[in-house]
């Protein structure tokens, strides 16, 4: 057996370095290795949900665990797999993609990266304490106040998601910092990789974002133990203020975990295409667009609750705009394939089927800005297939096509192409047997939520097929982490740029040494390993 | 009672009109744009041996400006739909001929026809434009029946109104569309639309006193924790925590949908309402046989 780079950076008994790791590639397969582990359990739960959905007036579970396995299942996903795996790609890409030799807090990085793990164990911890929280990932109040949720689970989710936003904000700073201030010579702002971009517009996204739900736990938490009432309309509160605060907060989030992934989608299609990507400034632009228009949307959310049809409608017009700035993107990505020499490698596979993914969820998305149409089939499983669509279509399938580009760099081996092959139609094919079919349900009047169904309503069949789909997808990740663990074992050796590909992460060897870089490289354009490889065709003349 | 103007349609049809539009259109968008990804890779794709090396190209000002203009046009015009069935499913001006209160409770709805009180079942006469005031006695719940349009969150403190328009005769099923708690799968509503004179009939009943009565059954309901939450006009029980159960053996399911309702099922779930309803509010009430088979045939006979 030959060693495995990832791993044997240390000798074995310094193997606990990685509790006190301060390197910017250790502290991302540290975030990277949370978020595949948070992954996996939010998938167990999904399979739980998908197992009880099955058949109507099943008694697989009994109602408590399956609101406790759908609240665990979207706080994982959301803030314990995504934005972990985002983050953990961010922190060892950065750097690297910037001509840096690290973040610029190495220490508060590892202060982040713990903090957010520390958080998911807290709330992981419920489990044992007593019961999980079983309010739906968005908790609305008062069903998470005292009187209606009196065990310790929402006290956890407060606790849990506190800490682990705490982490993510310093970690958003720290990533800001790196990118405005520690770029490589000739390395202009309008020059950095999409990806990094991409990160930069996020970590504002973040540092707008959770503060408003930071605030909002600590007035649950106040409400909850202190006997407040901010949120209790019989003590002079409003339930609808939780509501207000927690998608100021959430629908930012929504882009916070897309954007990155369209960041790795904008370096994997140009390089399996073999041409620039199209209309940069547009793409970088537009994400700024998104950026804005994203902290004015939040009411979407509530088009039910009763805010009034002027509300509605400037936020019905907000949710359209923001639908101009992501169309821009898939055409951008089209037009890089226009003209090109695709080379459909895995990862480039899974960065098409983001697009091709990403445009029904995007549709659909469209659809929920329209208020009537939303009125009928808000909170139904219409929403669930949506939003599905965005970020598993989209953001997993991206992190996905990332996964397959990068790990040679991380790794120093390749992937099994012949087994990504067969991780990514299992994917396509499980994914749309899951939640094409929900589109359905939710328009026909299946709520999200319901831990069962009348057989009377005839959703059996379909709820069948998606439970289907659900099983095919946890086959296709299993062939996914078989790959993984084969190819550290065995993989082929990926060498220095096995992708011939463009920006100055792949400028380095695979894994690249401590500190990055032998000596801090210098820019002259957007692809710059590209001009050093074809000085006769340079870019940014 | 006035009728409804022909020109204003029901909300569910004004909805379904306005997403057959937007779903065209987006259909017409889904195919032009996944056409376009996937004839970019059959035509560029390496392994036709395109020769040469790839295009240059990296940007084209025109086209970039086209196609950020073409979407905001098209949204333009779905906005304009938006607004035009916002207005429409409120009711277009309309006045309602009739108001009703609803209420949404853990895992239950009160209807209430100015102070005439009943439960789960919403009838309504066809053809009316109806505005249901809608509030909660907890926590945040939502009204929705798909066959008949939007739905409703019902927030405690707050009277959200929801205009209701039945095109036909018949049952309509729906049921609550914002997680409440642990039973908010068996939340479920049957809305029962009937001809002007059926429903007077109807709500006249609904006004009185209970239709039959028998001592002994009333006597066990009185002396067990039964009264404290529900009310049976006629009778001492007067607890508003639960149901009224006046004219309970007239609707058509118990526990808001989870069994049917007549003599066994009744039975059944007196003896033991958590197995049908895991986490309601009703306790188990310890009866004997007897009292059990006398309490179900009192209350089913409740029309």
């Amino acid at each position: 057996m030959t060693a495995i780079p990832l791993w044997v950076r240390r000798p074995a008994g310094e193997r606990v370095g990685w509790l006190r790791t301060v390197d910017h590639k250790e502290i991302g397969v540290l975030y990277i290795g949370m978020g595949v582990a948070f992954f996996a359990f939010g998938g167990l739960e999904a399979l739980l949900i998908r197992a009880q959905l099955a058949t109507p007036e099943a008694r697989l579970l009994d109602p408590e665990t399956f609101n406790q396995a759908f609240t665990v299942h979207g706080v994982t996903m959301i803030l314990l797999a995504i934005v972990p795996l985002l983050v953990g790609f961010a922190n060892y890409l950065v750097p690297l993609m910037i001509g840096a030799r690290d973040v610029a807090f190495p220490r508060l990085n590892a202060l982040s990266f713990w903090l957010s793990l520390i958080g998911g164990v807290v709330l992981y911890f419920s489990f044992l304490a007593g019961g999980a929280p079983d309010t739906g990932w968005f908790s609305y109040a008062p069903l998470s106040e005292r009187a209606f949720a009196p065990g310790t689970g929402v006290d956890y989710y407060i606790l849990g998601l506190a800490v682990n936003g705490a982490g993510t904000i310093i970690g958003a700073i720290n990533i800001a910092v790196t990118i405005l201030l520690m770029r490589c010579p000739g390395m202009a702002i309008s020059r950095v990789p999409l990806f990094v971009w991409m990160t930069l517009i996020t970590s504002v996204l973040i540092l707008g974002a959770y503060p408003a739900l930071t605030a909002a736990l600590v007035m649950l938490f106040v409400d909850r133990q202190l006997g407040g009432h901010f949120f209790d309309p019989a003590g002079g509160g409003q339930a609808v203020l939780w509501q207000h605060l927690f998608w100021f907060f959430g629908h930012p989030e929504v882009y916070i975990m897309v954007l990155p992934a369209m960041g790795m989608i904008s370096e994997v299609i140009p390089v399996f295409s073999r041409k620039p990507i199209f209309g940069y400034a547009f793409v970088a632009g537009s994400s700024v667009a998104i950026a804005f228009l994203s902290f004015s949307v939040w009411a979407h959310h509530m088009f039910a609750v009763g805010l009034g049809d002027t509300e509605n409608a400037i936020f019905s017009a907000t949710s359209m705009l923001i639908a101009i700035p992501t169309g821009v993107k898939i055409f951008n990505w089209i037009a890089t394939m226009v003209g090109g020499r695709l080379r459909l490698t895995t990862a480039m596979l899974f960065a098409v089927g983001f697009i091709a993914m990403f445009v029904i969820g995007g549709l659909s998305g469209v659809s929920l800005a329209v208020v009537p149409i939303d009125l009928a089939v808000t909170d139904s499983y219409y929403v669930v297939a949506h939003l599905h669509y965005v970020l598993f279509g989209g953001t997993m399938l991206g992190i996905f096509a990332g996964a397959y580009y990068w790990f040679p760099k991380m790794s120093g081996r390749l992937l099994s192409e012949v087994l990504g092959r067969w991780h990514f139609w299992t994917t396509f094919v499980g994914f749309n047997l899951t939640f094409l079919p929900q589109h359905w349900l939710g328009a026909v009047g299946m709520p999200r939520r319901v831990f069962t169904y009348a057989a009377s309503t005839g959703w059996g069949p379909l709820n069948l097929i998606s439970t289907i789909g659900a099983a095919i997808l946890a086959i296709a990740m299993v062939i996914f982490f078989v790959n993984v663990l084969r190819s550290l074992r065995s993989g082929e050796v990926a060498g220095d740029d096995p992708w011939d590909a463009f920006t100055l992460e792949w400028s380095t060897t695979s894994p690249p040494p401590p500190e990055n870089f032998a000596t801090i490289p210098a820019v002259t354009g957007r692809r710059p390993l590209w001009d050093r490889k074809h000085p006769e065709s340079r870019d940014g003349r | 009672m006035q009728s409804y103007p022909a020109t204003v349609r029901p909300p569910a049809d004004a909805i379904g009109t306005l997403s057959i539009i937007v779903g065209v259109i987006a259909l017409l968008i889904f195919i032009g744009v996944e056409g376009a990804l996937v004839f970019a890779i059959w035509r560029y794709r390496a392994s036709r041996h395109l020769g040469g090396e790839a295009a240059t190209f990296e940007r084209n000002r025109r086209l970039e400006i086209a196609w950020t203009a073409a979407p905001a046009l098209i949204l333009a015009v779905i906005f304009i739909l938006t607004l035009g069935t916002m207005a429409e499913i409120n009711g277009a001006g309309v006045p309602a001929a009739m108001r009703i209160t609803a209420t949404g409770h853990q895992w239950w709805w009160e209807f209430s026809y100015g102070g005439v009180k009943t439960a789960n079942e919403l009838h309504i006469p066809v053809g009316t434009p109806i505005d249901l005031e809608v509030s909660s006695a907890d926590v945040i719940h939502s009204f929705w029946v798909p066959d008949l349009g939007p739905k409703k969150d019902m927030l405690p403190g707050v009277t959200n109104r929801l205009r209701l328009l039945a095109p036909r005769a018949g049952s309509y099923e729906g049921q609550c569309a914002e997680f409440c708690g642990i039973e908010h799968a068996w939340m479920r509503i049957r809305v029962v639309a009937q001809s002007q004179t059926e429903f007077d009939a109807w709500l006249r009943t609904q006004a009185e006193p209970r239709t039959t009565s028998d001592t002994k059954a009333e006597q066990i309901l009185l002396a067990n924790i039964c009264v404290s939450c529900h009310t049976i006009r006629g009778t001492t029980a007067a607890g508003t925590a639960g149901p009224d159960l006046t004219h309970v053996g007239g609707r058509a399911t118990l526990g808001a949908g989870v069994i049917p309702n007549d003599v066994a099922s009744m039975r059944a779930w007196l003896a033991d309402p958590q197995r049908y309803k895991p986490g309601a509010l009703m306790p188990s009430v310890p009866l004997s046989t007897t009292d059990l088979d006398a309490l179900a045939n009192y209350l089913v006979s409740l029309k």
